[in-house]
């Protein structure tokens, strides 16, 4: 998977490559707009990051050239601004996706795939989903582990489904208020810690194998093997 | 705000303003007529009281020389029935009598109509003067006489009346035109004045009504201004120019809390990451929760950072919102949802109490992160087997929000600058700008933030925000939804 990433900011940058190549991808790195452009014409990439403070030019403009380009990967910007552009709202409903800084890791992992899953056209929406020996029922609103009926609210079966959907890789606490609350809140109390716990409490019963871990100070992962 | 509807003409500026001025002018334009018609009233006194003269003159000396003879009354007769052609020409007859009494005051001598003892008797019961003509009522007329007088040497008295209705006619005539032309001036003048002042300050209220429009969310839109350089238009001009000021200001702040977000997020962004991935690294226990404490240290910096710039700008009213039609009863039961669980594992009762679907018309993001550092405020500070209430009230402007609990209540130093940022409890572990923050909020979108200790013990926080306006275009609020 070849990544562009566009970010004038030497240490996020190495970071970011280093963190991206792990991740399994082909990562090009541009330290200005200039460069993002020469790169882009020369390659084809599947997915681009970009900051929005370039040196040289404005991180929108260049979104929108390399648009013009021919340019049709999907695109996670990456903001230090306060407030969203409404230019950037424009984007985010054309399709991209943008992320603040700063950010924790696995969000930026979980926002690129996100961004590649909306791109690839055979994204057939199961009706059931299965991770290990534990079985959501989407239709149904039912989870079940082992064959065992699952007693959840309709808050934990939503949190469950993120969780398996993302089964093997890390969320984090604000992932989790954004896709599971529609809100993008960072309280400092252990609100979503709670919820968590309780539905461990469900989905892990005595003698089983614990599904739900908590990857500390990151979030939390539901094992898939 | 400014309420366009419900305000009776009655007590608009521009009737007042017409009232006053058609007052003066129909107060100014009477007295002139006033004077007038007194002027003209005694010009035709003047006129006929010199015909009067003249003529009583003529008929005194036509009665002194004619020999007192058989011929005497028919000779003056005929001369007084001349002088009364004479006057009367354009009036119907009896305006004018001739009259000659004896020394003894019978009647000598009668030219008019009817016998002329009425006369007599009303000229002999008023006092006469010699030089000049003198107004007297006789019965059965209901117009009074001049009558002028003249004794002659016999001993007898010569007088000469003519009627006053034709000048009374005149200048009844001339007051009841006047009266009828004044009306119409003057119910013209005040249309007039009426029109033109109410346009002129359908301007102004024009201005008003924009200039209240333009708040926190569109410091850019401008006063219309007309192409006139009168003062209303001159006023626009300054309220522009005035918010152009403050639009610079407001952009001038922009920029320096941007940047500074900027420089100081973008190292936080270098370090979080080099944490997370020594974290990775780091498979020994000590070690990763040193990181994992550095990453939460550096998290509630990064919050620290948004509140403070949040709480910044909203005390320079330079908050920037995105507003969008917010269901806030939805909101307020899925927040209670989410904190509902944590409350009760600390050993707390919620309860939440709301009549019916409440909407605002306000900056999501902000109103979720204010509602969650109220719900956060309670559940770090109230002790274990308390109860939170969360109540929606909405009358017919505001909405409020109002979170009661039964706990200690707030320390009395606390509560006097709660709403001021950088203030905690003594037992608090936050960086006590999560209430400024709240107030920051309410007060960006219009409304308020208030907090009190309550008599029966437990502290009450009531956020007050305005009701969402009808007829606001607005995008739906981001509902909660499982997009992955």
């Amino acid at each position: 998977m070849r990544l562009l990433l566009v970010e004038d900011e030497m240490d996020i940058q190495s970071f970011l490559v280093r963190s991206l190549e792990e991740a399994g991808y082909q990562v090009e790195a541009a330290p200005d707009g200039r460069t993002a452009e020469r790169l882009a014409a020369e390659e084809t990439f599947e997915i681009l990051i970009v900051d929005l403070g370039l040196p040289d030019q404005d991180g929108i403009g260049l979104i929108l050239r390399l648009r013009a380009m021919g340019v049709r990967a999907p695109v996670l910007i990456l903001s230090a601004r306060r407030s969203i552009d409404d230019r950037v709202r424009g984007l985010e409903q054309g399709g991209d996706d943008y992320l603040t800084k700063p950010f924790a890791l696995a969000e930026l992992l979980a926002r690129l795939r996100n961004l590649l899953k909306r791109n690839s056209p055979a994204a057939a929406d199961a009706t059931r989903l299965r991770v290990m020996d534990l079985e959501l029922d989407l239709l149904r609103r039912e989870a079940s582990r082992g064959g065992q009926i699952l007693q959840l609210t309709q808050q934990e079966f939503v949190l469950l489904e993120y969780l398996c959907r993302n089964a093997g890789r890390v969320v984090t606490r604000s992932m989790i208020l954004d896709k599971v609350w529609g809100m993008r809140i960072q309280p400092d109390t252990n609100v979503v810690d709670v919820h968590i716990y309780r539905l461990r409490g469900k989905v892990d019963g005595v003698g089983q194998q614990p599904l739900i871990r908590t990857m500390r100070g990151v979030g939390y992962v539901l094992k898939d093997r | 705000m400014y309420s366009k509807t419900a305000k009776p003409v009655m007590r608009s500026a521009a009737w007042r303003i017409s009232l006053w001025a058609t007052l003066a002018f129909a107060f100014g334009t009477m007295m002139v007529f006033v004077f007038l018609h007194r002027f003209v009233a005694s010009d035709i006194q003047r006129r006929s009281d010199a015909w009067l003269s003249g003529e009583v003159e003529v008929l005194s000396d036509v009665a002194e020389r004619t020999p007192k003879d058989a011929l005497y009354g028919r000779v003056v007769g005929e001369v007084a029935e001349l002088a009364s052609r004479e006057a009367g020409a354009n009036s119907p007859a009896n305006s004018v009598f001739f009259l000659q009494a004896g020394s003894d005051g019978a009647l000598k001598l009668w030219v008019g109509a009817g016998d002329g003892q009425a006369n007599l008797k009303a000229i002999l019961s008023t006092p006469m003067a010699q030089d000049h003509p003198t107004d007297v009522r006789v019965q059965g007329f209901s117009f009074p006489f001049r009558v002028a007088s003249k004794r002659i040497h016999d001993g007898s008295e010569v007088y000469l009346g003519l009627s006053e209705r034709d000048q009374l006619r005149i200048l009844r005539n001339l007051r009841l035109r006047f009266f009828v032309l004044w009306m119409l001036i003057v119910l013209l003048g005040f249309a007039i004045v009426f029109f033109t002042s109410r346009r002129m300050l359908s301007h102004v209220r024009n201005i008003t009504e924009a200039a209240s429009r333009i708040g926190h969310s569109d410091i850019d839109s401008r006063v219309p201004t007309t192409s006139r350089n009168d003062e209303v238009s001159q006023l626009a001009h300054t309220l522009n120019r005035m918010l152009d000021r403050i639009e610079n200001s407001m952009h001038q702040l922009h920029t320096i809390t941007d940047s500074l977000a900027h420089d100081l997020r973008s190292p936080l962004t270098a370090i979080r990451g080099k944490l997370e991935m020594s974290l990775s690294a780091a498979a020994d226990g000590e070690r990763a929760e040193a990181v994992v404490s550095a990453i939460d240290e550096l998290d509630r910096l990064a919050d620290f950072l948004n509140k403070s710039l949040d709480v910044a700008e909203a005390k320079a009213d330079a908050l920037r919102l995105t507003r969008t039609e917010i269901d806030l009863d939805g909101l307020l039961k899925a927040m209670v949802e989410l904190y509902e669980p944590s409350m009760s594992e600390k050993g707390l009762k919620v309860k939440l109490r709301y009549l019916g679907a409440v909407k605002v018309f306000a900056d999501a993001a902000l109103l979720h992160r204010m509602i969650a550092n109220l719900l956060d405020n309670e559940l770090k500070h109230v002790p274990a087997s308390c109860t939170v209430t969360i109540e929606l009230r909405s009358d017919e402007e505001t909405v409020s929000l109002v979170v009661t609990d039964n706990g200690p209540g707030f320390e009395s130093d606390v509560l006097a600058h709660l709403f001021e940022g950088r203030v905690k409890g003594r037992h608090s572990d936050g960086h006590g700008l999560g209430m400024a923050f709240v107030d920051a909020v309410a007060r960006a979108h219009g409304g308020t933030a208030e907090a009190s200790n309550l008599e029966s013990g437990g502290a009450r926080i009531v956020v007050s925000l305005p009701m969402a306006a009808p007829g606001y275009d607005s995008s739906p609020a981001p509902a909660a939804s499982i997009a992955n």
